[in-house]
């Protein structure tokens, strides 16, 4: 077992962990952020994805004790309050999502793109996105979604 | 009802989804969110070997291990086997296993680890028998025999099916087999002009969806059995669960969640019951997630399949006769589909087509390989490619245009379908036009660049029963009760606009609730573009006997005959110059104890002789040295009537077309002595965004289906041909023919270079 | 997931001591995309997990005629470092390849190194750069040429109480140009079903001077194809020439037959895009000139 320290959401929390805890299993199963999801287990599909001082990463392929001194983003931390951050405004009006598996690791993926170069090309926005599968829309609402919260912004 | 006379407040509009926020905010719950005090985890160990009798299995160093709370083998579990139609589905396996990864035995424990920890420690003794993988192989005489004793067949299969249907008939390994006639086929190839036949395979692929099966099953000291499960459709499966483990129905409570994806796999048990004898073995709720590793190698994929066509053609290329020989495999289980056989399997062997003579074979068959299930018309992408394809071999071989082959054999007004039904309003030739218009059809092409064609019909779903509760509260605001999870589709939004659009209100009225198994009425679920127009029925049914009770009010309060309301634009009543609204009519009606009003509403499948067309037009580029195949553009031309939500229309064109694009491209299911081997996600291959093709959607609006409002199908529609328009237009960039799928880069290079030694 | 003891030294030195006290029994991680991949198959039982993040003096870019580039760099960090697409573009384009954002944000050079998974990208760029790895042990310190590292299927000539802390790219010769291919018949985010790095160095008259070129996904390690460089030198860069150069390749490849494609068609693939690579190079040189 291990002390970590990190900023979560921008709440600074310090939790024991197993020294083998994956990051999505620390979200999900002890701090009860079920928001991020698991899939494919081996970093492909980008359902765990979460940000890492602002990098987005892989829950299921990080350890828990790698995110000790880090700011994490999880899809719990993006909204303000009842205002919906506007990459998740944009999913809901542009249709970027059906399931809504993927979705949290869609919207995170694309906050850390918009973060870094917030008016991207339609090429950028599919060349970033690609590590994030998504069964169901086909991806091209996805891709009209960010841009449409690049536009936005 | 039709488009005509719509709001203009609901059906029609782009509402947003009534579960985004839950969605886009993370706080959505599906299956593998809830968590239950004392919950613990369930894990199996599964068989390495194809066919093997299961000598001995010993768990006591498993049990020994401390934080296991229960180890189950075959011996331990109710000895019913499940099966949607065929029950031939072991808990665990019973004494033999038939394909790798079968579970034989099952740990839960404190923790995921432990449970792993402790599926290491069991002891088990193999003796490995003969095997057999492909179908055409599994049903030789000499072949091992999957399944010696009698399975027992549910005789309620939800949809009708045509010709001559025998289970289990005297030949080996087989499932099923269907027989269906029309006309003289024998005739009409004795005086055709011309005779073509192909043959065409086509592999397994996995639906695809990014949550995994999950369960959670929990048994309280009351004996109520409480479930959270990604499935489909509770109702169904909870009586599945009852005729397995012997609980009453109406002691199991399958509770709502949300589905991350069907796409037809989340119709079947998975570990449900395994995981319900875990949770009476262990005194604790159980939750049982499958791995992404599970799901490739033992869920429930589509069926792989060898169709062989043989089509007799006149002197104007017109069709005679089809021939249909499709072998499905259905794997070690027939029991995770609930029909006897894949429907689109034969209701599609002669596409959109005017042929007057068919004669089709259709066998479903076991073999040593993983389970089959249902996946997007389940049948019908498989023998589209084949037929499909088929079509642009003959158009090639006589040397016509493919399109104009098409345009001449295409059913019209008039014409009977090839199993002999008669239909309206068919707009295939139109839909096959207004593609090829935008697409540039005849726009000349540089070296290397292809352009294809396929086409597709089939009508909505109209089978099963939904069944909704409508309530109008005390404020007049409306709250529909529905009883099968949304998977993704949307269809609870359809549900909200539908009752929005009967009442002449927003959504914003309208409150959509799932209810549990307890308490909703039985709904079957998404299945073969049904949930539009099966919920629509009911929710038209609800809204008719709502609108007649209100009526009634209005007449009370307003001092008028029921027969003297009128129901305004805007939904008010009002009777010689006097109105009133719904809020304020059920207020009144409270204060007489007279409110909420609650109706039911049942659908009413009935044959319908409505349909719709499809018609997909693909540009790839083939590199000649590499055979690599970059899908340019498509253009998806579609037959439809009212679009009640063009937000979720749109984006089941653009996820059908991307799962087609997924089979034609780069999905598939590789087994090796049996066993999958592309067990993750880095070696079977879902296409990315980076794989998609820039896509114009043509809408041909006034086609009009059996719903309410005039509304059809899409779901199935943008999907099920794709792939045979991409392969075509391979073929005519470079001239090689792909008769299996996905598309190999290396076999175009093989036909490359056969062609230029040819040459 | 296997159960681990994790430490996490806080210099080298002390990850040196860790490493020489628990040798065969601990296993580093950086980003951990390769070893939490293999932990979670129960493919690797490491007893110990020596995390290097601490170790940040490790991520450093140096530029010093050559590049001096830290262990600990991520992949993506290289590939959108303005250093390295100026000064080593056919690394920033290797790195850019390889899987995906999330993966390469979390992957370190140093890390890929180690890892020797024969189907990545990194390996055969920085063998066409002529580049070392340089490792450290509490015996020293030594440099090994990348083409000298690999020795089997993810196998490497380094000791288990060695650390990669540093990979030095020399400084490329004037009139040099450089390609990265990986072909990606699937999709875009799939393992290489061949990949090629090449470097094209020509002289004032245009003829090639030199070349270096490297595959990925051709045999069980990353492999350099030396009959093909040794073919070309002081050949003008013609389509006839490169074509009978890349030819070469056949026999310098030993591709494993896969759902990808069979050995044959691998082989294939591999001449093809060698040739495609001298010829892409031998313009970029061109352009240099």
């Amino acid at each position: 077992m291990r002390t970590i320290k990190l900023t979560l959401n921008d709440t600074a929390v310090t939790r024991e962990v197993e020294d083998s805890r994956l990051l999505v299993e620390f979200l999900r199963e002890d701090l009860k952020l079920t928001g991020t999801k698991e899939s494919c287990g081996v970093g492909v599909c980008g359902a765990c994805t979460v940000l890492i001082d602002g990098k987005p990463i892989s829950s299921c392929l990080a350890l828990a004790v790698h995110a000790d001194g880090c700011a994490v983003t999880t899809i719990e931390g993006i909204a303000e309050g009842d205002r919906l951050h506007p990459l998740q405004q944009a999913f809901l009006d542009h249709g970027g999502f059906q399931c809504g598996i993927c979705t949290p690791g869609q919207i995170l993926a694309a906050k850390a793109l918009l973060d870094a170069k917030p008016h991207p090309t339609r090429a950028e926005i599919q060349e970033w996105m690609m590590g994030n599968l998504c069964r169901c829309t086909g991806y091209y609402k996805i891709i009209e979604s960010i841009a449409a919260a690049a536009g936005a912004e | 009802m039709d488009g005509a006379s719509l709001s203009g407040k609901a059906v029609g509009q782009p509402i947003k989804r009534i579960d985004g926020v839950a969605k886009v905010t993370g706080r959505a719950r599906y299956a593998g969110d809830i968590e239950l005090p004392g919950m613990i985890y369930g894990r199996t160990l599964r068989s390495p070997h194809p066919s093997a009798r299961i000598r001995a299995i010993d768990t006591s160093r498993a049990k020994a291990l401390p934080g296991v709370r229960a180890v189950l083998t075959g011996a331990d579990v109710p000895d019913a086997l499940y099966g949607r139609m065929c029950k031939d589905v072991p808990t665990l396996a019973k004494g033999v296993a038939r394909f790798v990864g079968e579970k034989v035995a099952a740990v839960a424990a404190d923790t995921i680890e432990i449970a792993e920890a402790a599926l290491e420690l069991i002891d088990v003794e193999y003796e490995p028998l003969p095997a057999v993988f492909a179908e055409e192989d599994a049903i030789q005489p000499n072949a091992p025999v999957i399944h010696p004793e009698t399975v027992e067949v549910f005789s309620g299969a939800p949809v009708a099916v045509h010709g001559e249907l025998v289970m289990y008939p005297p030949i080996r390994n087989v499932i099923s087999r269907l027989k269906v006639h029309h006309g003289d086929t024998a005739g009409a190839f004795a005086k055709a002009h011309r005779i073509f036949e192909h043959r065409f395979s086509v592999p397994a692929i996995h639906q695809g969806y990014i949550e995994p099966h999950t369960c959670l099953v929990s048994i309280g000291a009351d004996g109520l059995v409480d479930v959270w499960a990604a499935n489909k459709g509770p109702h169904i499966a909870r009586a599945h669960l009852a005729a397995a483990t012997g609980v009453p129905e109406n002691r199991i409570r399958f509770n709502p969640v949300v589905i991350g994806g069907d796409f037809g796999g989340k119709g079947s048990l998975m570990d449900i019951i395994l995981c319900y004898c875990l949770a009476r073995a262990a005194g604790r709720p159980v939750k049982m997630v499958m791995n992404s590793f599970e799901e490739l190698t033992a869920g429930n994929p589509r069926h792989s399949a060898t169709i062989t066509l043989r089509s007799a053609v006149d002197r104007d290329a017109k069709l005679l006769a089809i021939e249909a020989r499709v072998i499905f495999n259905a794997g070690a289980y027939a029991g995770f589909v609930p029909v006897p056989t894949l429907h689109g399997g034969y209701g599609e062997l002669a596409g959109a087509y005017r042929v007057p003579n068919i004669a089709i074979e259709v066998l479903r068959v076991y073999t040593n390989t993983l389970p089959r299930g249902h996946m997007r018309a389940p049948g019908a992408p498989q023998v589209t490619f084949a037929v499909e394809s088929h079509i642009d071999m003959i158009a090639r071989e006589i040397g016509i245009d493919p399109l104009e082959l098409r345009r001449r054999n295409a059913i019209a007004e008039g014409d009977h379908t090839p199993l002999g039904e008669m239909r309206r309003h068919l707009r295939c030739r139109e839909t096959i036009d207004a593609g090829a218009r935008a697409f540039g059809w005849d726009k000349p092409k540089a070296p290397g660049i292809g352009y294809g064609i396929s086409i597709y019909e089939h009508p909505a779903g109209n089978f099963g029963r939904s069944t909704v509760a409508l309530t109008v509260g005390t404020d007049g605001r409306l709250t529909i009760q529905v009883g099968s999870p949304d998977t993704g589709t949307g269809f609870h939004t359809i549900a909200a606009q539908l009752v929005a659009e009967h009442f002449a209100t927003t959504v914003d009225d309208v409150e959509v609730v799932q209810g549990d198994t307890l308490t909703s009425g039985f709904e079957f679920g998404a299945s073969g573009q049904r949930l539009t127009t099966t919920i629509g029925q009911a929710i038209a049914a609800a809204s008719d006997k709502m609108k007649r009770e209100l009526t009634a009010l209005a007449a009370e309060r307003l001092n008028c005959a029921p027969g003297d309301i009128r129901i305004g634009g805007d939904g008010s009543f009002s009777a010689s110059g006097a109105t009133i609204d719904r809020r304020a009519l059920m207020g009144w009606a409270a204060a007489r104890g007279k409110a909420p009003l609650t109706c039911e509403g049942v659908n009413a499948p009935e044959p319908s002789d409505r349909t719709s067309f499809a018609a997909h037009f693909a540009e790839v580029a083939v590199d000649r040295e590499t055979g690599q195949v970059r899908l340019n553009r498509v253009v998806t031309a579609h037959d439809i009537g009212t679009v009640v939500n063009p937000v979720l229309h749109q984006g089941h064109i653009e996820g059908g077309l991307m799962q087609a694009v997924g089979q034609a491209m780069s999905e598939r299911l590789v087994l090796k002595d049996g066993a999958v081997i592309t067990a993750h996600l880095g070696d079977y291959k879902l296409p990315t965004m980076m794989d998609i093709p820039a896509l114009e959607t043509v809408l041909l609006p006034g086609g009009s289906g059996a719903a309410p409002f005039a509304t059809t199908a899409i779901g199935e529609m943008s999907n099920v041909a794709v792939a045979a328009a991409i392969t075509n237009a391979v073929f005519d960039a470079v001239g090689v023919r792909l008769v299996e799928l996905p598309i190999s880069a290396e076999k175009i290079v093989e036909g490359v270079s056969k062609k230029a030694s040819a040459a | 997931m296997v159960p681990f003891t994790y430490l996490e030294p806080a210099s080298l030195d002390e990850a040196l001591a860790l490493l020489a006290q628990h040798g065969g029994e601990a296993k580093l991680i950086a980003g951990g995309t390769g070893l939490v991949n293999l932990m979670k198959q129960r493919l690797a039982r490491p007893a110990f997990v020596i995390g290097l993040r601490a170790l940040q003096p490790l991520a450093g870019i140096s530029e010093n005629g050559g590049l001096k580039i830290g262990a600990l760099a991520t992949l993506q960090s290289l590939a959108t470092s303005e250093t390295i697409r100026r000064t080593a573009p056919l690394l920033a384009e290797a790195c850019g390849h390889v899987a995906t954002v999330r993966v390469r944000s979390m992957a370190t050079l140093g890390g890929a190194m180690a890892h020797a998974d024969p189907n990545l990208d990194t390996p055969p760029a920085l063998m066409a750069l002529d580049a070392q790895i340089v490792a450290r042990s509490h015996r020293g310190e030594r440099a090994i040429p990348v083409e000298k590292l690999f020795t089997g299927y993810y196998q490497t000539v380094l000791e288990s109480d060695e650390i990669v802390t540093e990979i030095r790219v020399p400084a490329q010769p004037a009139g040099s140009g450089t390609v990265f291919l990986k072909f990606l018949p699937a999709t875009q985010d799939d393992y290489a079903t061949v990949s090629v790095a090449a470097r094209v160095t020509l002289d004032r008259n245009g003829n090639i001077a030199d070349a270096r070129v490297a595959l990925g996904a051709a045999a069980m390690v990353p492999v350099r194809a030396t009959a093909v460089e040794t073919v070309l030198r002081g050949k003008p860069a013609d389509d006839r020439n490169l074509g009978e150069a890349a030819a070469l390749v056949r026999d310098a490849v030993d591709p494993i037959e896969d759902f990808r494609g069979s050995a044959e068609y691998k082989r294939k693939m591999a001449v093809v895009h060698v040739r495609r690579a001298l010829a892409a190079a031998a313009g970029n040189a061109k352009r240099a000139l």
